[in-house]
């Protein structure tokens, strides 16, 4: 940076950032009472933090790795989500269904797309496709092929379709390789849930 | 159990697919950078004070978008949160919220702050 | 038009070339089969009456805060075999096409809520149960159906009768 620069108030030699225009933009607005700095603090916090599947698999990584949280999260969802006061639900009742190696679920709203924002954060743009919603209940091996998940000959398919207000969370079984996971905390473990695994659409530990 | 739902605005933009759609991994809005969830916010902020209208501001957006494509045909150095903020900046000037020289004259002030200013400053909002 | 393009098109291909045959839907057309029909104009004014969302219904928001607690205790049991009724309405519902008149298992039975099918002709709220009940895809689809699969639907007790 040149000289002329390092004085206050000196002609800039590039132009503004984009950085910088929008800090100008949101102290202009502010300034002009449109908005408040708390306002926009509030919802960077709420989409960055709250809004996302890290709720859903930060639940599915404790439950990995302690059997009595796995249970309550089995029975008794609603009082797990309680806890979390997530605060952006539409989810007045959630039920999770884990998968085994001889049952495999996965989840669709065939009606029209409902989907568990509370713990999922943003649903794909294919699980409200028409194709997805109807295929799935249809043939649902052929289609979980189609997307990358294949199955055991055998593993038993259980399709939930959310056609009312309760919401559906996959528990996906835990990556195979215990020296991929072997001593990983829960945070570390919940890298490894991806969104499609709550679905059911994936497995967990592929991204 | 909660009932607070999210913003109708917020649901509807990121309901978004196609020209129009935020870049997301995983389910999540991404950020490159710390302006862009900012500029994200302040969008959101202004349509939940209506102050702006959000279908005015996604037909900017997607116009944004298509205009930039057509000047850019191989398409390099797209950034979607740029044409974000060029389409809020529009709309802004156009609605008469705040009318283009004043942001220009104001953002051209910051940029002549000595570098190291905000060093203090914790970036991740 | 732009969705049954889809809808062919997935048949034989992945996510990724589905994703991106959505992502080549003029926006105009997505937007207007977008899912927060609320805020969108009907759906079949901006397709130009085409059919193309292929009979799925766009139903009404649900209401914020559906729950309801109701007096009398739940008709049907897990284990009971249950048949959805073979009904149609002219208002909104949420009895899925493909199960009516089809027999199943009730495996959970969910709180009661809000039933949409009064509640949306404003005849009432009527709370109710719901209840998932497991239908094996052989019942769904007869012989088209995979081996191993069974559908399981939410269903409100007025939907259901014992089979």
């Amino acid at each position: 940076m040149s000289a002329a620069t390092q004085a206050t108030g000196a002609a800039p030699d590039r132009p503004p950032t984009n950085a910088e225009r929008t800090e100008a933009l949101e102290a202009l607005l502010i300034e002009r009472g449109f908005v408040t700095a708390a306002d926009v603090d509030g919802i960077v916090e709420r989409f960055r933090s709250d809004l996302g599947p890290m709720v859903g698999a930060r639940m599915v990584a404790k439950a990995w790795l302690d059997p009595a949280y796995k249970q309550r999260l089995l029975d008794d969802p609603d009082s797990v989500l309680a806890e979390l006061d997530v605060g952006t639900s539409q989810t007045e009742h959630l039920v999770v269904v884990e998968n085994t190696p001889e049952v495999h679920n996965v989840v669709v709203c065939t009606l029209c797309s409902c989907y568990p924002w509370a713990v999922l954060g943003l649903p794909p743009a294919w699980y409200k496709d028409p194709a997805y919603r109807s295929r799935i209940v249809r043939e649902p091996r052929a289609v979980l092929v189609e997307m990358g998940l294949d199955l055991d000959e055998g593993t038993e398919i259980r399709v939930w379709d959310s056609s009312a207000e309760v919401r559906y969370l996959v528990l996906p079984m835990p990556p195979d390789d215990d020296d991929q996971i072997g001593g990983l905390d829960v945070d570390e473990l919940a890298e490894l849930v991806s969104r499609d695994a709550m679905i059911g659409v994936a497995r967990a530990g592929t991204r | 159990m909660a009932h607070a739902t999210t913003e109708p605005a917020a649901e509807l933009v990121l309901d978004l697919a196609g020209p129009g759609a935020p870049p997301r991994r995983n389910g999540e809005l991404a950020f490159d950078e710390p302006w862009q969830g900012r500029l994200f916010g302040l969008t959101m902020a202004l349509c939940q004070r209506g102050l702006i209208d959000f279908e005015r501001f996604r037909q900017h957006l997607i116009t944004e978008i298509a205009h930039w494509e057509a000047e850019n045909p191989d398409g390099a150095g797209y950034t979607y949160w740029d044409r974000w903020q060029a389409a809020l900046e529009q709309l802004l000037d156009q609605s008469g919220r705040l009318d283009a020289p004043t942001l220009t004259a104001r953002a051209s002030a910051l940029s002549t702050r000595p570098p190291g200013h905000d060093h203090g400053h914790d970036h991740e909002h | 038009m732009a969705v049954s393009i889809v809808a062919t098109g997935v048949a034989r291909t992945n996510v990724d070339q589905f994703r991106h045959a959505i992502e080549r839907i003029p926006p105009i057309e997505y937007l207007a089969a977008g899912y927060y029909g609320r805020w969108i104009r009907a759906a079949g004014d901006l397709l130009d009456g085409s059919g193309a969302l292929d009979g799925a219904e766009l139903p009404p928001p649900p209401p914020a805060g559906s729950l309801r607690a109701v007096d009398r205790p739940p008709r049907f049991s897990t284990g009971d075999r249950v048949r959805a009724r073979d009904m149609h309405t002219d208002g909104h519902t949420r009895l899925p096409g493909y199960c009516r008149g089809r027999e199943g298992v009730v495996v959970m039975v969910h709180p009661s809520f809000v039933f949409p099918d009064t509640n949306s002709r404003r005849a009432g709220e009527q709370p109710q149960h719901v209840y998932a009940v497991r239908f094996e895809a052989s019942t769904l689809w007869g012989e088209e159906a995979e081996s191993d699969v069974a559908v399981h639907v939410d269903l409100f007790e007025d939907y259901l009768e014992a089979a």
